[in-house]
C-alpha cells in the first residue's frame, strides 16, 4: 500500500457514501517473457468511489486492468474481489461477478447495431432454457422483454437514441465509444473498468462522458476504475488516484496529493528519463 | 413431355441441390462462430460416415445405435478440436483459424484412413432406394425415393437449427464471437462452449451429410471433394446465412442441371462440373456479401 494513500482514507467527498474495499490486487507481478509489465504492484478500489490509474505510456495501466478481468495471468501476487482472493481472475467469472469493461482500441461487434449491441450486455443475465427461448413463448418472451427494457433504459441515459437501429461499425468514434459503454452498463456492474473513455474524444465529447461517468456512479452506485490521460478529466473526476511508472507503483492517494508529489511530476516530466509526456500533470 | 423431362431435370436439381445444402450448412455454423472458412467440413463428413459404416461393420451395431455412437465420437471430436487447436488461437488472425482448419482436414483425412481403410464403402442404414412409386405411377416423374427423404431431413434439420440459433441466446452469443474475441470475453461468454457446442453441431450436420451423399454413392474418399462445390454455394448464399446456405444449394443444384441437359450438348457437355463457379464468380464481381450474407460494413 502506498502510505499516502492510507493517510488519506478518511477524506472521502461528502456527496458520495465511500464503502469497504471492493477489489484489492496485492503485489502483483506480470511479465511477457522478459518484459516486466508489472511489478509488486498493490492497490485497492473501495465501494462506490472513482479510481484513477495513471502514468506515462507503458506504464502498465491497460495490463492491470487486463489482470483485473481475468485477460491475464499474473506470475506473483493476489486479487481479492468481494472477500474472495484469487491467484487470477478468469474473464467469464468476472464478467459473471459483476466486473464489466470498455477498451482502449474500442471493441465492439461491429456488424451489429447499436440496439443489439448493448443487448449482448444481457446475455448473462438470461436464465430461462433455450428451448423456451427456441420457442419464444410465455416466460421466455417475458424475460426478452424485460432485458429490452433495461437496455431501453441504457440508451435512454447515453442519449443515443437516434442511432438505436445504426450498425456500430457506421458510427463516428465518440459514439462507438459511448455505445461500448452502453453494453458495459447494460450488464449492470459493480465494477466498471474504462480504458481510456475519452482518448480520441472533442472537447464537447469529453463534457458528455464526465457527465455519464459520474452519473452512473451517483445513480446506480457503480464502483469505477479508469485508465485517463487527460489529467483535468482525472483531477475532476476521480476521488483517488493511483500512479504507475514502468510497471512500478509510484504513488497512491486523492487527486491533489498526486499532483504536488514530486515524484509523479518528475516522471512525467521526465527527470530520471527522457520520456516526456505532453501531459502536464499541475493542469 | 418436353414439360415432363423439364420438371424430372428441375427436380432432380432441387435434390442435389439439398444436398449442397447439407454440407454448406455446416460451412456457415463455423464461419458465424469464429469468421473463418473451415476447410475440414468436407473431411469432417467423410470423417463421420467413415466412422458409421466403421461402428456398423466391424463391431456389428444396429444403425440406430451407431448413429447415436458416431454422434458421440464426433462431440468427442469437436471438444479435441477446442482443446488442442482453437484454445491455442484466440484472438489470432482468421488466415491462421483457416490454417488450422486445413491441418486439420489432412489430419482427419489420414486418421480415418489408418482407421477404417480407403475402400469404397457401401453405407446402408435402410434408407429406402429406388424411384417413388407413387410420383412414377400418379404423374409418370422419375423421382429418387432417397432424394426425397434427404430433402425431407435437410428440410427438419434446418428448422431446428435456424430456431436454435436466431431464437435463441446462443445465435447472440455466436455473432458476438465471430465479431470480436476479446470483447465477446468481457461481456462474460465463454468461447470454449460456445465453440465445443459450434462444432459439435457441425459435426452432427456432417455426419448427416455424410449419411445422405454415402448412401447415394458410398462412402468414398472423394467425398471430402464436396467441400469444394459448398464454396460456390456459399458465395452465392452468403457465408453467413443458413436461409442462404439453403437458397444457393438450391439455384446451384437446378441451375447446373438445367445447363447440363439443355445447354450442354451444345458446348459439348460437362458442364455440370464448372457451372457453379462461374456461377460463384459472376456473383463475386456484382453481390460479394451473397444473397444473403451481412452487410460489409468498413468505415474507412
Amino acid at each position: 500500500m502506498g502510505n499516502q494513500g492510507e493517510s488519506n482514507s478518511g477524506m472521502d467527498e461528502p456527496e458520495r457514501k465511500i464503502g469497504d474495499v471492493l477489489l484489492k490486487v496485492d503485489n502483483i507481478s506480470l511479465s511477457f517473457g522478459g518484459v516486466k509489465a508489472l511489478s509488486k504492484v498493490s492497490f485497492d478500489i473501495r465501494e462506490h468511489e472513482i479510481r484513477a490509474i495513471i502514468g506515462p505510456n507503458g506504464a502498465g495501466k491497460s495490463s492491470m486492468l487486463n489482470v483485473i478481468n481475468g485477460f491475464y495471468h499474473p506470475q506473483e501476487g493476489t486479487i481479492t474481489y468481494q472477500g474472495q482472493v484469487r491467484q487470477q481472475m478468469r474473464p467469464h467469472d468476472a464478467a459473471k461477478q459483476g466486473i464489466a469493461r470498455t477498451f482502449q482500441n474500442i471493441a465492439l461487434f461491429k456488424g451489429m447495431s447499436t440496439l443489439d449491441n448493448i443487448m449482448t450486455g444481457r446475455l448473462l443475465k438470461m436464465r430461462r432454457n433455450i428451448l423456451w427461448q427456441a420457442l419464444y413463448i410465455g416466460p421466455a418472451r417475458k424475460e426478452e422483454m424485460e432485458h429490452r427494457e433495461v437496455v431501453e433504459k441504457v440508451i435512454d441515459f447515453l442519449e443515443i437514441q437516434a442511432i438505436r437501429k445504426t450498425p456500430v461499425g457506421r458510427l463516428p468514434y465518440g459514439l462507438q465509444k459511448r455505445v461500448e459503454l452502453g453494453r458495459a452498463l447494460a450488464m449492470e456492474p459493480t465494477l466498471l473498468l474504462l480504458d481510456e473513455p475519452m482518448a480520441g474524444m472533442n472537447v464537447e465529447e469529453k463534457e458528455d462522458m464526465c457527465r455519464f461517468i459520474l452519473d452512473v456512479n451517483d445513480e446506480f452506485g457503480t464502483t469505477i476504475a479508469l485508465i485517463e490521460h487527460d489529467m483535468s478529466v482525472v483531477m475532476d473526476l476521480s476521488d483517488r488516484v493511483v500512479v504507475l511508472d514502468y510497471g512500478e507503483l509510484l504513488a497512491d492517494g486523492s487527486a491533489d496529493e498526486v499532483r504536488n508529489n514530486q515524484t509523479v511530476i518528475d516522471a512525467y516530466l521526465g527527470v530520471s528519463h527522457d520520456d516526456v509526456n505532453t501531459v502536464d500533470p499541475a493542469a | 413431355m418436353a414439360f415432363l423431362f423439364f420438371m424430372e431435370t428441375v427436380i432432380s436439381g432441387l435434390l442435389t441441390g439439398v444436398m449442397y445444402s447439407l454440407v454448406a450448412i455446416g460451412f456457415v455454423l463455423i464461419f458465424k462462430a469464429s469468421g473463418v472458412f473451415n476447410f475440414a467440413q468436407g473431411v469432417l463428413a467423410l470423417f463421420a460416415g467413415l466412422t458409421l459404416v466403421g461402428l456398423m461393420e466391424n463391431f456389428g451395431l444396429p444403425a440406430w445405435l451407431a448413429i447415436i455412437a458416431t454422434i458421440g465420437v464426433m462431440i468427442v471430436l469437436a471438444w479435441l478440436i477446442e482443446l488442442l487447436i482453437l484454445r491455442h488461437l484466440v484472438n489470432q488472425e482468421h488466415i491462421i483459424l483457416f490454417m488450422a482448419t486445413l491441418g486439420l482436414a489432412y489430419i482427419l483425412e489420414g486418421f480415418g484412413d489408418i482407421i477404417w481403410g480407403s475402400d469404397v464403402k457401401v453405407l446402408d442404414i435402410g434408407l429406402p432406394q429406388g424411384a417413388s412409386d407413387f410420383l412414377l405411377d400418379g404423374y409418370g416423374l422419375y423421382v429418387e425415393k432417397l432424394e426425397i427423404v434427404a430433402a425431407a431431413i435437410a428440410t427438419i434439420l434446418v428448422i431446428v437449427l435456424a430456431i436454435f440459433f436466431q431464437k435463441t441466446r446462443i445465435g447472440r452469443a455466436l455473432r458476438a464471437v465471430a465479431d470480436n474475441h476479446q470483447a465477446a470475453l468481457s461481456i462474460g461468454i465463454s468461447l470454449r462452449t460456445i465453440w465445443i457446442t459450434v462444432w459439435s453441431v457441425a459435426g452432427v450436420v456432417a455426419l448427416v451429410a455424410g449419411v445422405m451423399w454415402g448412401s447415394k454413392s458410398g462412402i468414398q474418399f472423394s467425398l471430402s471433394l464436396i467441400a469444394l462445390k459448398a464454396l460456390p454455394v456459399l458465395i452465392l448464399g452468403g457465408f453467413t446465412s443458413i436461409p442462404g446456405a439453403i437458397v444457393g444449394g438450391l439455384i446451384i443444384g437446378v441451375g447446373e442441371k438445367v445447363a447440363e441437359v439443355y445447354l450442354g450438348p451444345f458446348v459439348g457437355g460437362a458442364i455440370e462440373n464448372w457451372f457453379a463457379y462461374m456461377l460463384a464468380l459472376v456473383f463475386l464481381m456484382f453481390r460479394p456479401q451473397g444473397l444473403f450474407g451481412d452487410k460489409i460494413i468498413e468505415r474507412v
